[in-house]
């Protein structure tokens, strides 16, 4: 079991090597990417400097704290997309049968799938991340606490990136609505959830998994908070179960498929 | 300009079919929209507040049409697939037909928003009535003079777009420039009007593309005055003119290299 | 032994039919219309260690769904099959460990890697340790002369090597058998030789079990002494190889060209192809006549060039296709 493990591990981590070094071959392309992700990212100063000029509080949150939220958000989202960038493209896979080569692999589907391409440009987001972290709100012990977070994020973006995209197991056209909900989860999670009340609330914490991946790290962030942390991890670890669990539903169905339109 | 409008027709035809993933794109808009919306009911404590000369109702809808403009006419064809075309080869085969490959693009790119855009509008306007509330001294009949107004802005945008794409012929990856414009877009001219910069800056951002690209139409919309149009309108000739010159200076070039090195 | 064994095996696809136009989608979208095409119906054969076995029909014939069933990637949805003693649907990664794949142009390598690191990779997916893995790519590289450029980038390789390495990469953990989805497909004559005699070689020296579905009449010709051809789902002919050519093969084509023009002979057992001119084809069933006294029936003297050969495999196949689509 522990050998299964470890060597599971071995090969997601060879992955995710090759496919940085295979990023790597152009070096210009490679850093013109990463730097202009940072500089992409950075733009957003502008609005915030704008937004906190004509109030001092928005949402609760100050200037520093939108920074954080800023750069957790980029960090997770980042992270994601470097280590599991595939769970992103999920429905192409599965409309052209793609998970056929991973099928006749002794190793776990799901891992070599999803870990089986990276993104240059996440790399930008996650050194985006830290670099707020350390410009503008620095500390040892936040920094601690925002590479935890960073994981935690980066489990629960995969996970929901995992759920949308397996529903195209089950509907063909399911692809552009996973899409679209990746993109709602990106807009929410860069902006004070104070602004948001009501109905939209209960989304952003129940429906679209922004609350436990972004803002309730930032709350315990700013004011250290025990159960709330137990919160987030178990939130966490209850997405990825549900997730999984989804992802091989649906894999059962590519296998005794009526997805064969296009696989014949 | 026959063949342009085959062109033209085919691609509408042939885009109706993706209307599901129109609509579903509107989702990503909505959620987009409802942030600002929440953010600037956060804003404005008073109703009658007004923020660098806008009210709460001028400023969610001027971000609701600069959104909508980018939402209604979001497509790969003159960014990504342009770029590709370059970089893998696929150019020489689109060259030689008997049309001006950057006047074929942008006529297909024409054709993908021309179906996207009106739906994008009349969502946009939904949500602004249902949610928003109706603009202050908004008057129908300006609408006549404000949306060829904001047809020439996509249609700039999309100039300056392709030129972009067509640094490919010397650059391995012109996306990371795309996204600069973009974002240079997004925080000066569409997520906020120019007016609530530090008036020292807004000089500056008039000389940009931005301001005839998506300040001025949102703008036209919201605070229509034939002073602003006029002004808009003219500034947007200039840019047509400088967009295309520098678009037919770069393809010129790029295709001059294309035939001396090989593709 | 039986190393592949299936019984019945059966799979059907629902596939939506879609009416053409714009109207035609948008009833699609509220009232679907579902076709069930059997592509897989009732399919029973064995395969016993070492066989090197062609599984050829045409397009659509249910080739490539057989050898997904066989290796897990679908389940069937009646009937049985069994590889190396295992349920493939049931015991996917187990059996995974025992089969190797190569899927016609879907390709597995990593291109910026050289193949060592490639192989050391699928080294690592198969759970060989770092000695074990060495050791293999030794022996393969050996075997299969890749040691010229087995530290050259995949890029950089030709296409003919570059999927060699593919082929050997899918070796790496000594499969008992291998399976090969259209190994061929799109590649150049000679190419294709450099690969059959790879496969060839694998058959004989690591008495890998090869299991070949193809389009490729030269691929069936050179690699295989058992072919099974598929149509529509179904087995319609199950045989040596030797057995198809001696049956189908009881025919020869004679061509003759002559100094000046001449009736053709006429004999019970002759058919008369083609006469242009001085040029006589005609198909001999050596079953009514011997060929000599076919040619017995030639005047000798006037014969300016004479050519005898086999009906070529691949009519003799369209010839099976056809008489099973008629018997339907």
């Amino acid at each position: 079991m522990l050998t299964a493990v470890k060597n599971q591990l071995r090969v997601c981590g060879l992955s995710v090597r090759y496919n940085i070094m295979r990023e790597m071959l152009n070096r210009v392309t490679f850093l013109t990417n990463i730097g202009f992700m940072i500089l992409n990212n950075a733009t957003f100063i502008v609005q915030w400097i704008i937004l906190f000029h004509l109030k001092e509080d928005i949402g609760g949150y100050h200037m520093s704290d939108v920074m954080l939220l800023w750069g957790l958000a980029a960090s997770s989202y980042g992270l994601s997309r470097i280590l599991f960038a595939r769970a992103f493209a999920l429905p192409g896979l599965i409309i052209n049968g793609k998970l056929d080569a991973y099928l006749v692999q002794p190793k776990n589907v799901l891992l070599s799938v999803i870990t089986s391409a990276t993104n240059t440009s996440a790399i930008g987001d996650l050194i985006y991340g830290y670099l707020i972290v350390c410009l503008f709100c620095f500390s040892v012990s936040r920094l601690l606490l925002f590479t935890l977070f960073t994981i935690t994020g980066t489990v629960i973006v995969t996970a929901f990136a995992l759920l949308m995209g397996s529903l195209t197991f089950w509907f063909v056209r399911a692809d552009a609505f996973g899409d679209n909900m990746i993109n709602c989860l990106i807009s929410f999670s860069t902006y004070p959830d104070g602004i948001f009340q009501g109905t939209a609330r209960f989304l952003l914490y129940n429906i679209i998994p922004v609350g436990m991946a972004i803002y309730q790290p930032i709350h315990i962030m700013i004011e250290f908070d025990v159960r709330s942390l137990l919160t987030v991890l178990g939130y966490t670890i209850l997405l990825s179960a549900i997730a999984i669990l989804v992802f091989y539903r649906g894999l059962r169905r590519y296998s005794s498929s009526n997805l064969m339109e296009v696989r014949q | 300009m026959k063949k342009y409008a085959v062109i033209y027709r085919s691609v509408l035809m042939e885009n109706l079919q993706y209307a599901v993933n129109i609509a579903f794109g509107f989702i990503s808009y909505f959620i987009f929209i409802f942030v600002f919306i929440c953010l600037w009911n956060y804003m404005y404590a008073s109703p009658g507040e007004l923020i660098a000369g806008y009210t709460k109702e001028q400023m969610i809808w001027y971000v609701m049409i600069t959104e909508g403009m980018w939402f209604g006419t979001r497509s790969a064809t003159v960014t990504r697939q342009a770029a590709t075309d370059i970089r893998n080869g696929n150019i020489a085969y689109l060259m030689n037909k008997p049309y001006h490959y950057t006047l074929y693009v942008l006529t297909k790119y024409t054709a993908e928003w021309g179906i996207r855009l009106p739906m994008y509008a009349a969502l946009s306007i939904s949500m602004g009535l249902t949610m928003v509330g109706r603009l202050p001294g908004f008057r129908p009949i300006s609408l006549l003079a404000t949306v060829p107004v904001i047809l020439l802005g996509i249609t700039i945008n999309a100039v300056f777009k392709l030129s972009i794409s067509l640094i490919s012929f010397w650059i391995e990856d012109s996306n990371p420039f795309q996204w600069l414009y973009d974002k240079m877009l997004l925080v000066i001219g569409t997520i906020f009007p120019v007016e609530i910069f530090p008036a020292a800056l807004q000089p500056f951002f008039k000389l940009t593309p931005i301001y005839t690209v998506c300040y001025g139409p949102a703008k036209l919309v919201v605070d229509f005055s034939w002073e602003k149009f006029l002004e808009i309108v003219a500034a947007q000739m200039i840019y047509l003119a400088i967009g295309c010159g520098l678009m037919f200076f770069l393809y010129g070039k790029g295709v001059k290299k294309l035939h001396v090195n090989g593709g | 032994m039986n190393v592949i064994e299936t019984e019945n095996l059966s799979k059907t696809f629902r596939v939506k039919q879609k009416e053409k136009g714009i109207a035609g989608s948008m009833r699609a979208i509220f009232h679907p219309q579902i076709k069930e095409i059997p592509a897989v119906n009732r399919v029973s054969f064995s395969v016993e260690e070492g066989e090197a076995l062609a599984f050829i029909g045409p397009n659509g014939a249910g080739k490539s769904t057989t050898i997904k069933m066989l290796t897990g990637i679908l389940y069937p949805d009646g009937g049985r099959a069994e590889v190396l003693g295992m349920d493939p649907s049931r015991k996917r990664k187990p059996l995974a460990c025992k089969i190797g794949t190569v899927f016609g142009q879907k390709e597995q390598l990593w291109t910026h890697l050289t193949p060592y690191d490639n192989f050391r990779f699928f080294g690592a997916i198969y759970d060989l340790s770092d000695k074990e893995t060495e050791s293999r790519i030794r022996e393969l590289a050996d075997i299969f002369d890749l040691n010229s450029f087995v530290n050259t980038p995949v890029r950089s390789l030709s296409l003919g090597q570059r999927i060699r390495c593919e082929i050997v990469a899918s070796l790496i953990h000594r499969p008992r058998i291998l399976f090969l989805d259209e190994p061929t497909i799109g590649l150049d004559p000679v190419v294709k030789e450099n690969i059959r005699s790879l496969i060839r070689q694998m058959n004989k020296e690591l008495h890998t079990t090869i299991f070949l579905t193809s389009h490729d009449i030269g691929d069936i010709e050179k690699l295989c002494k058992r072919i099974i051809i598929v149509n529509n789902g179904q087995i319609v002919l199950d045989n040596s190889m030797s057995h198809l050519k001696y049956h189908y093969l009881n025919r020869k084509i004679l061509e003759v060209k002559q100094q000046e023009e001449t009736a053709p002979p006429t004999a019970e057992g002759i058919t008369v192809l083609k006469q242009k001119g001085s040029h006589i084809k005609l198909e001999v069933d050596t079953g009514v006549l011997r060929i000599n006294d076919a040619l017995r029936l030639i005047n000798a003297e006037h014969v300016e060039d004479i050519t005898i050969s086999n009906i070529p495999l691949e009519s003799i196949i369209t010839e099976i296709y056809k008489s099973a689509d008629a018997g339907i």
